[in-house]
């Protein structure tokens, strides 16, 4: 018997929202607060688990169509090219650099290029996590 | 549209209580990320993203904007032509708009435009009677109504 998953749908439709909104705020507070890349990526995957939870692997692929398996690589990407990056100024590898910009509307705000390497680790966790449960999901 | 406007306000006040910082700099931040987020789910919705439909709504004003100069400037031209060999007439357009609120601002573009007045609309809101300052051939007109406001209008509406 198939059970009605209305309920189940209709709160994951407004939850999934709430769960990126903050773990987007856990990635971008890691440099001060507990959180960053890693909680970040794995709380992101934990909403579109639910979302897979409340509908089916089939639904969940057409709301994101999103190829996890790349994403891992764009991930590394981005993660190796800022790595990479300090030898364009003659600096050690992995040298991280800082500095404070007055952006519009935002005021001061300070950018560090750390997020950048986060941001890498942020995808590849997504890519990672996404594509063990679909892996998994999938073969009978 | 309505609903996915009010979720990312939502979210930019979720955003804000995370942040315990409420500031407008936090909310526009907040209401980006929730954009960010509607656009990554956009398929979750029964509409378009929404974005696409303000898009399409201020390209409706531009082109408003646009139409108005220049049926100043042709009613400047009618005026100050010293011969009267103007010929006025009134002809009527069929209308695919459905809604209340769409023929109404069909109709008022339509005014506002060169040459051109609505009269009425008639009884099963499909024709529009169209009232022309120089009528030189209706058919040129309807088609010109109906490739630039017409299209304009169902793209914001669809």
């Amino acid at each position: 018997m198939k059970t009605n998953d209305l309920i189940l749908q209709t709160v994951t439709k407004v939850c999934a929202f709430v769960i990126i909104l903050f773990s987007i705020s856990i990635f971008l507070g890691g440099h001060y607060s507990p959180g960053g890349g890693f909680v970040g990526g794995l709380m992101t995957s934990c909403a579109i688990v639910l979302l897979l939870l409340a509908y089916d692997l089939k639904t969940v692929a057409a709301l994101l169509p999103i190829d996890y398996k790349i994403m891992i690589a764009c991930g590394l990407l981005i993660s190796a090219s800022t790595v990479a990056g300090s030898w364009l100024f003659h600096a050690p590898l992995m040298t991280h650099a800082y500095s404070y910009f007055n952006l519009p509307i935002l005021g001061k705000t300070s950018l560090h290029t750390a997020v950048l390497f986060d941001l890498g680790v942020y995808l590849v966790v997504i890519g990672v996590t996404m594509t063990i449960i679909q892996t998994i999901g999938e073969s009978e | 549209m309505a609903f996915q406007i009010l979720l990312n306000v939502v979210l930019a006040f979720t955003w804000m209580f995370l942040k315990t910082s409420y500031t407008s700099s936090t909310f526009f931040v907040g209401y980006l990320l929730g954009l960010l987020i509607i656009f990554a789910f956009r398929n979750c919705f029964s509409g378009r993203f929404y974005l696409i439909r303000a898009y399409a709504v201020f390209r409706l004003f531009l082109i408003f904007i646009k139409e108005l100069i220049l049926a100043n400037i042709a009613v400047l031209k009618v005026v100050l032509k010293p011969k009267l060999d103007m010929r006025p007439g009134i002809f009527a357009m069929q209308t695919v708009l459905e809604k209340d609120w769409e023929i109404t601002v069909l109709a008022n573009l339509i005014t506002l435009t060169p040459g051109t007045l609505v009269v009425d609309v008639s009884d099963d809101n499909k024709t529009l009677y169209i009232h022309a300052v120089d009528i030189e051939d209706a058919e040129d007109v309807i088609q010109g109504i109906k490739s630039t406001f017409e299209n304009a209008i169902l793209e914001v509406s669809r």
